[in-house]
């Protein structure tokens, strides 16, 4: 076991979290939001929201990603980033943060499962917002067209997100 | 798996106060959003400054990606075109001597238009393109549908102009930074154009559907116009866009009106040409169209 300590295996022992951890959820939100700048041209709006699906996968991951106001400025970035309009995505991320400090109240128990129904639900009630908020803009779409597979595809999307975040998790924090 | 304990901080009074301000600020930040989004719906152009300067910082990393895209299509396609060059190269040679023939009959065609037009004495205004710019991205994951193209205010674009690519009618633009701006496509829900039949000239509106298909219905009630394979051309009714554009082209016919694909795909046109608006005085009705609905 000494020698485990010194040797030069030592690379499982005094690993501590890397420089700038605290930050490491945040950006990884950034970037997600960044990935709507992809040279995509498309003619239905079925693409998930990346930025949404990050920040559900670490704020279902840990409690203490980032303090729960960040979320508004993360939101922010968001909407700027993916030209919704401003606004839209501060309150809906931060109506989510709040959200799911009750919810860590009041559940005793979490599986993946219950997690994935979670995310699901936030997916759908955020897509329904945009769909809504597009419609008091004057574009009052038919939902088949475009939210119901938008929903479907960002909840079939976030088992991506969450494993992404565990794997960053791991990787900050040098386990 | 326990829930995460997070949010219990334990006996550290410093701890339980810091989370506690933590919550009243993601409530301020609930407060902050809602009211930044009232004032979007409100009055969306309050915000064209900060739109313009986000899209100058972010497409150019667009462009560059879209760049590599094009690349890496261009070589895939490139040696698809080899495959079956032989019957390729004849199918090629005899649509161009059909295109021929009627490229002669289209000439007459042109001529016997001018002399008429002469005779009419209609003046037809010369019609200059501001800026030519690439499709280089799309709000691909939102109900709306919007095109963000290479050229902005610096190149002489402004708010409202109409944007077309050689196929057809993309759209009109609604935010304009310095170098990129962003167009809202025929596809979109409040994009609506004032249009006609090519065949017949019947007048027509063509609205979008957001899911990459266009709602076109007469605006005279009766008899269904339509017919599946029918070219929609704009009218230049209201003056901002320029008349016989091609917007779409009819797939299906619905109770009164029809389902048309539109004729210049954004994902595939090469180059979009922004022009002003066919009556310069309609710039000013577009802007203060946008201001209600972007």
């Amino acid at each position: 076991m000494v020698r485990t300590a010194l040797g030069a295996q030592g690379a499982r022992l005094n690993k501590g979290p890397r420089a700038g951890a605290d930050y490491v959820p945040a950006l990884a939100v950034v970037v997600a939001s960044l990935l709507a700048l992809l040279p995509i041209v498309s003619d239905t709006g079925w693409w998930p929201d990346f930025g949404l699906l990050m920040l559900l996968g670490w704020r279902l991951l840990r409690a203490d990603a980032w303090p729960a106001w960040w979320a508004a400025p993360l939101g922010f970035a968001n909407d700027l980033i993916v030209g919704n309009p401003i606004g839209l995505s501060v309150a809906i991320w931060a109506a989510i943060m709040i959200a799911m400090d009750i919810l860590d109240r009041r559940t005793m128990w979490r599986d993946y499962w219950i997690e994935w129904a979670m995310a699901a639900v936030f997916i759908a009630l955020s897509e329904i917002a945009q769909w809504r908020v597009a419609g008091l803009l004057g574009a009052d779409v038919a939902f088949n067209g475009n939210t119901g597979p938008a929903i479907l595809v960002g909840v079939l999307a976030f088992p991506i997100a969450a494993y992404v975040a565990s794997r960053l998790d791991r990787w900050r924090l040098g386990r | 798996m326990a829930a995460s304990a997070g949010s219990r901080p334990g006996w550290s009074r410093r701890a339980q106060y810091s989370l506690f301000f933590s919550f009243l600020a993601v409530i301020a930040g609930l407060a902050v959003g809602l009211i930044l989004l009232m004032l979007s719906l409100i009055a969306p152009q309050s915000y064209a400054a900060v739109r313009g300067a986000a899209l100058d910082a972010t497409a150019p990393l667009t462009g560059a990606m879209r760049e590599v895209a094009t690349t890496v299509t261009g070589l895939v396609s490139g040696a698809g075109n080899y495959w079956d060059a032989a019957n390729q190269n004849a199918q090629l040679r005899r649509d161009r001597d059909a295109l021929m023939r009627r490229m002669v009959e289209a000439r007459g065609i042109l001529e016997e238009n001018q002399q008429l037009k002469a005779a009419l004495q209609l003046r037809e205004r010369s019609r200059q393109s501001v800026a030519a710019g690439r499709v280089v991205g799309s709000s691909f994951g939102s109900p709306r549908r919007f095109a963000i193209i290479s050229v902005g205010s610096s190149d002489g674009v402004q708010v409202g102009m109409p944007v077309r690519a050689a196929e057809g009618l993309i759209g009109r633009v609604i935010d304009a930074g310095s170098i990129a701006s962003r167009v809202l496509l025929v596809t979109d829900r409040a994009n609506i154009v004032p249009a006609r039949i090519l065949r017949g000239g019947q007048p027509v509106i063509s609205t979008g559907r957001g899911d990459g298909t266009i709602d076109v219905r007469p605006l005279e009630v009766g008899k269904n116009p339509f017919k599946p394979g029918d070219i929609i051309v704009t009218s230049g009714t209201g003056g901002l866009y320029p008349p016989l554009v091609p917007v779409a082209k009819v797939v299906r016919l619905d109770d009164d009106g029809a389902i048309a694909i539109p004729i210049a795909d954004p994902s595939r046109v090469s180059f979009a040409v922004v022009e002003p608006p066919f009556e310069p005085a309609a710039l000013a009705a577009a802007a203060e169209q946008t201001d209600r609905t972007p």
